[in-house]
């Protein structure tokens, strides 16, 4: 058991920075999920720590030791692959004890050890199968015992159930919550999935392009994301991002406005441009306007598409200002498309005509040119009661 | 009337060809085939039949042989050390293919697992010294092994007439081969596997020979027989490197040849030894046949 820290780690391919400048820092036992896009430089950051690739500049350490140079044999380390990776021409059992056996540990220990692994993965009794006669979440849970056997400071797990269909994806992410509780080592999860993120990990790096855009809590992620990037990425369905301004009134868009009272010292300016981030769920039809913690006056929108999904319905809704109607500009690049999840009871049909409020209190601002966030809702003192489109 | 006959069966053949395209396929395989078995099984009859005709029978001998003389084959053994020059053969190509495989299995790693700058040309130049005609070599390789070269002062050491002097060439010769096969082969492995290795605990040469080698083994034991069978049946070295003597590592083209003195010339001895030579390599290649018919098909087209 061991923290893992990574102190200004780049790695380069040619002229790609697959990975810029990552500080991070993982506590000992923590079970921490990197997650982002493909091509985000999480899986090259786990073959750093790996000791697989060879960070360009920057340390590795994990425990006490500066491990960066360090062959991943000398890590005291386990990984498991996304492909798997079990040995095929070894059986179950050998496959198990491949990294105690090189280690020169006595028989008897070995037997005793694997024994016990095969036992917290719910294997046992599968010691002489090979792992083409395993079932694809069987040769998993081999791969993970092959890991737990040694004992490891720290597990690395590369997308392990990326391969597994949906049903035992879900069954697998309880069985290593179970098996992190038992074991309690640290855990690094490299995943792109960020329900499997949010579910499994006590902490979530996020990262976009070779940076880490955040490292939080999953809730701190979903509810105060640091930047556009990690707004969108995290919650599914993604949360809606207009463009606006700042103004005395509130901020302002090409089709709408939401009226706040803006006061100087909350890192916004008048005439600032800004992305509004309001997630699906904080959307409400005007007619449910109580439901919203603090809703903004309605906004006239036109429903495009429904897609029941049978706990929710998800309303894709066309914001159409006054003045863009006038100008003749409707269904133009202008016009916002939002995305509002209703319960089911709600009765709605497509081209429906339908005001929706917004709740301040989860309206996201970030700025439009860094995408750094500047606030997680807007004050809602000196409101004007009127419904308000963008212009006169 | 008669020609009336002849092209009406010859009518109902064509007819019946049209109408079943698929015997006139297996007619033609069949014919194929006979050729490909008579050209290659003739030369075996020929031998067999110059083999068992008495020494004193073999002028104008006809495609039958001129009497039956079994005795020969033990003859061959009385006469000189046969087993001794077989023994030796199979001790050179048993070493040149460890050998080989080694550094081959080392090399194929670098290629096919591992970037670097320059991996092509590298690989291809390689690839060339398979396509030099040995001849090419012969010369100063003579002059090298027989201590005739020094090098800041020391003369190379003496190999002719010991088994270096065949091995080194061999190896040489025979090593792009096994490189390109084993290339092919371990860079089908996928990366997970090694890297799975190496995370447990071993280092790239331990993944290599712990996981790589035994999930290709198809491929190392073509390269493996391959490199046997071309390295056995090797001529031009084998003949110039020594002085022929069966304790100095003569191989077999010395005892065949053995027969062949200043006075006579003992063919049916000759073909009776040709036999028997070809022995060893005729059963590795009935042991690994299915391995190598998998290695020389799969490589190209594993998955």
């Amino acid at each position: 058991m061991a923290q893992v820290t990574l102190k200004d780690i780049t790695k380069k391919y040619g002229d790609v920075q697959a990975v810029e400048n990552m500080d991070l820092e993982i506590k000992d036992g923590e079970f921490v999920c990197l997650v982002g896009p493909s091509g985000c430089g999480k899986s090259t950051t786990l073959e750093m720590m790996a000791g697989l690739t060879e960070p360009s500049a920057g340390t590795v350490t994990i425990g006490d030791r500066d491990v960066t140079y360090l062959p991943p044999k000398d890590r005291n380390i386990a990984m498991v692959f996304q492909n798997i990776a079990l040995f095929p021409h070894m059986s179950v059992y050998e496959n198990a004890s491949f990294g105690l056996s090189l280690r020169k540990i006595e028989t008897e220990e070995i037997d005793q050890r694997v024994e016990q692994a095969l036992e917290t993965v719910e294997m046992s009794g599968t010691e002489d199968r090979m792992p083409d006669e395993l079932s694809g979440g069987q040769r998993q849970r081999v791969a993970i015992a092959r890991a737990i056997v040694r004992d490891p400071d720290v597990f690395l797990m590369d997308e392990p159930l990326a391969n597994l269909d949906a049903k035992l994806r879900v069954h697998m992410r309880t069985e290593l919550q179970r098996i992190h509780k038992e074991l309690g080592t640290t855990i690094i999860y490299v995943t792109h999935d960020q329900a499997e993120a949010m579910t499994m990990s006590d902490r979530i790096a996020v990262l976009n392009e070779g940076k880490l855009q955040q490292l939080a809590p999953p809730l701190e992620c979903y509810n105060q994301p640091a930047n556009e990037f990690v707004a969108s990425f995290i919650g599914s369905p993604s949360m809606n991002m207009v463009k606006g301004t700042i103004s005395h009134e509130g901020i302002v868009t090409e089709e709408f406005s939401l009226p706040a009272s803006i006061a100087d010292g909350d890192g916004l300016n008048i005439d600032q441009s800004v992305i509004i981030g309001i997630r699906p769920e904080d959307l409400y039809p005007a007619s449910n306007a109580e439901q919203a913690g603090d809703p903004t006056p309605s906004v006239d929108a036109r429903v495009e598409v429904l897609e029941p999904m049978g706990e929710n319905i998800f309303v894709y809704l066309d914001v159409v200002g006054e003045e863009v109607n006038q100008s003749g500009m409707e269904g133009a690049q202008g016009a916002s498309q939002l995305l509002m999840s209703v319960d089911p009871s709600f009765e709605v049909s497509e081209d429906d005509h339908l005001p929706i409020v917004f709740d301040r209190e989860k309206i996201h601002l970030f700025d439009a040119n860094s995408g750094e966030a500047i606030c997680h809702q807007i004050s809602t003192k000196a409101t004007p009661d009127e419904i308000t489109t963008d212009g006169e | 009337m008669e020609e009336n006959t002849t092209n009406s069966r010859v009518n109902v053949y064509v007819q019946k060809a049209i109408r079943r395209p698929g015997s006139v396929y297996k007619t033609a395989f069949y014919i194929a085939t006979f050729g490909f078995l008579v050209s290659t099984l003739f030369p075996f009859y020929w031998l067999t039949a110059l083999a068992v005709t008495p020494q004193d029978q073999i002028y104008g001998l006809g495609l039958l042989p001129n009497g039956f003389n079994p005795g020969v084959f033990i003859e061959i053994f009385q006469q000189a050390p046969l087993h001794r020059f077989i023994f030796n053969s199979i001790v050179l190509s048993l070493a040149t293919t460890i050998f080989v495989i080694l550094l081959a299995s080392i090399t194929g790693y670098v290629f096919g697992r591992l970037d670097f700058p320059g991996k092509v040309p590298i690989m291809l130049f390689v690839l060339a010294i398979s396509y030099f005609p040995p001849a090419s070599f012969l010369i100063p390789l003579f002059e090298l092994f027989t201590g005739n070269v020094s090098i800041l002062g020391l003369s190379s050491p003496d190999l002719f007439n010991t088994p270096g002097s065949l091995i080194l060439p061999f190896s040489a010769l025979f090593m792009p081969l096994s490189i390109f096969i084993l290339t092919t082969f371990y860079s089908q492995i996928p990366d997970g596997l090694e890297d799975a290795a190496r995370v447990e605990g071993s280092t790239r040469l331990g993944a290599l020979f712990r996981v790589i080698i035994p999930l290709s083994a198809p491929g190392v034991v073509t390269a493996g027989v391959l490199t046997f069978i071309y390295t056995y049946n090797e001529f031009f070295f084998s003949y110039l490197m020594n002085n022929g003597q069966p304790e100095n590592w003569a191989p077999i083209v010395h005892g065949i040849l053995n027969y062949q003195t200043q006075y006579e010339q003992l063919y049916n001895y000759m073909a009776a030894a040709s036999l028997v030579a070809v022995i060893p390599v005729a059963i590795l290649v009935v042991l690994a046949q299915e391995q190598i018919i998998s290695g020389l098909t799969s490589g190209a087209l594993k998955e």
